[in-house]
């Protein structure tokens, strides 16, 4: 208890200091689409990514594909809105730590009515009374506050991540309310299965999208990253009510250069496309 | 004037919509053979996106160093690479039905949202953002935006850190893309 106590007293301080020096304009051009890639750390990086890769070629994957093969969709859609059902009292906290006192009392009403006339969580009726999902972790969090992103980092086993979503991870795991039910042995065995399930149900909704990926990339490893960093920024702009598309607007600002200064599109070809 | 900001762009959004619905439908079609489905949908995307530019744009500054030898050979294994892998990733929401939410100006481009609503759920959203652009009269896509994730930036981000990871040498990356393309 002690350590949450110090971590909590660590994430607010850094909220306040954060607060005080950071505009939204700065937390935009830190966290918001560029065309840098931060990766100093690539090839240690690349050595955990293929480590990852053989985990999930023989352990994930496979469970992953006789998850979808034994559950029917129904009860797969249960489970995806069980799960998100269960991050609601961490998006609460998020959303107070980012003073959306609004959006707090949504997610609030969101998990209250879902629990219970959604049954557990398994359906979702407060998106009927206009009560729209969203999720914040404490990633999204430090990146209001303006922490910087740091360097792209790839976990052994939890895959993609950067300092700034590592320590949120962290916190998460500390401080999530849902991790606080029952006695000391239950709560261990709960965290395993939530982290679980969440893994084979994440993998299992992405298995076609991973094999593409994967078969059709000239570098697997740089489309990964490429997929993490984006997916994290358009999360981050979200939080900052910016529309993910107008944001990564900048990465197209030489896109007609190559129209203007070079007018040769080479000859037109016809292609015999395979199946 | 119409209170409705997206009236403006009602052509475009028609446009991604008949686009949307014409690839689910080629790429689920059981009646077509494979031949037929192949080049129905290689004639549809090179009626709706600007792969020209496209090609250029994701080869970035390599582009430009190229020989006239390398664009050539690269702009033909591109293409069909291009076109594989959108038949691919838009093979998955196949029997799935894209829905236009709304559209913006965003500098010169239009972007269109819509999404996909998961098969047995209402509530459970894809949201797949298109970018527009329009050139000598003609509006083509330019990119597809899937959940904040768009697909011709990772594009761009791979070329790029492939060609750092091979002495700069666009060679190496026709070779892989003609590797890719013999392989599907």
């Amino acid at each position: 208890m002690k350590s949450k106590l110090v971590l909590l007293f660590v994430l607010l301080s850094l909220s306040i200091s954060g607060c005080a020096s950071i505009t939204k304009d700065e937390v935009l051009a830190e966290n918001i689409a560029t065309q840098k890639v931060s990766d100093p750390l690539e090839p240690f990086n690349r050595m955990v990514f293929s480590f990852n890769n053989v985990f999930d070629k023989y352990a994930l994957r496979p469970v992953a594909i006789l998850y979808r093969g034994v559950l029917p969709e129904f009860a797969r859609n249960r489970i995806t809105y069980a799960l998100n059902n269960l991050s609601m009292p961490i998006t609460t906290i998020n959303n107070i730590l980012q003073f959306e006192f609004g959006k707090a009392g949504i997610s609030t009403a969101r998990f209250v009515i879902n629990s219970t006339i959604g049954i557990l969580g398994f359906f979702d009726p407060a998106a009927y009374f206009g009560l729209e999902a969203s999720s914040e972790d404490f990633g999204q969090t430090l990146a209001v506050w303006g922490i910087p992103k740091g360097p792209y980092l790839v976990l052994p086993l939890l895959g993609p991540s950067s300092p700034r979503d590592f320590t949120g991870l962290l916190s998460t795991s500390l401080l999530d309310p849902t991790y606080q039910i029952g006695n000391t042995a239950n709560r261990e065995l709960f965290r395993y299965y939530k982290m679980g399930t969440s893994a084979v149900n994440f993998r299992s909704e992405n298995i076609e999208l991973f094999d593409d990926l994967q078969n059709n990339s000239v570098d697997y490893y740089a489309a990964v990253r490429s997929f993490y960093n984006q997916s994290r920024n358009s999360q981050v702009s979200d939080n900052l009510e910016v529309s993910p598309s107008v944001n990564q607007d900048n990465l197209f600002n030489d896109f007609e250069e190559f129209d203007l200064d070079d007018t040769y599109i080479g000859p037109d070809i016809s292609i015999d496309y395979p199946e | 004037m119409s209170s409705f900001a997206h009236a403006d762009f009602e052509a475009e959004e028609k446009f991604v919509s008949s686009f949307a619905d014409n690839a689910i439908n080629i790429l689920g079609s059981d009646t077509l053979s494979n031949a037929d489905r192949s080049s129905q949908f290689t004639d549809l995307v090179m009626r709706s996106i600007d792969i020209n530019l496209i090609s250029k744009f994701v080869l970035s500054k390599f582009w430009k160093a190229a020989s006239d030898e390398q664009k050539t050979e690269y702009l033909e294994a591109f293409k069909e690479y291009f076109i594989a892998s959108y038949a691919s990733k838009l093979d998955q929401y196949s029997g799935e039905k894209v829905v236009v939410i709304s559209s913006e100006a965003s500098k010169k481009y239009v972007i269109v949202k819509s999404h996909i609503v998961r098969d047995g759920t209402d509530t459970l959203k894809i949201e797949l953002d298109w970018r527009l652009l329009n050139r000598d009269g003609e509006t083509k896509i330019i990119d597809l935006n899937i959940e904040g994730i768009s697909l011709i930036i990772a594009q761009r981000e791979e070329f790029q850190s492939f060609l750092n990871n091979h002495d700069n040498d666009l060679d190496a990356l026709i070779d892989k893309l003609k590797s890719i393309n013999t392989k599907n």
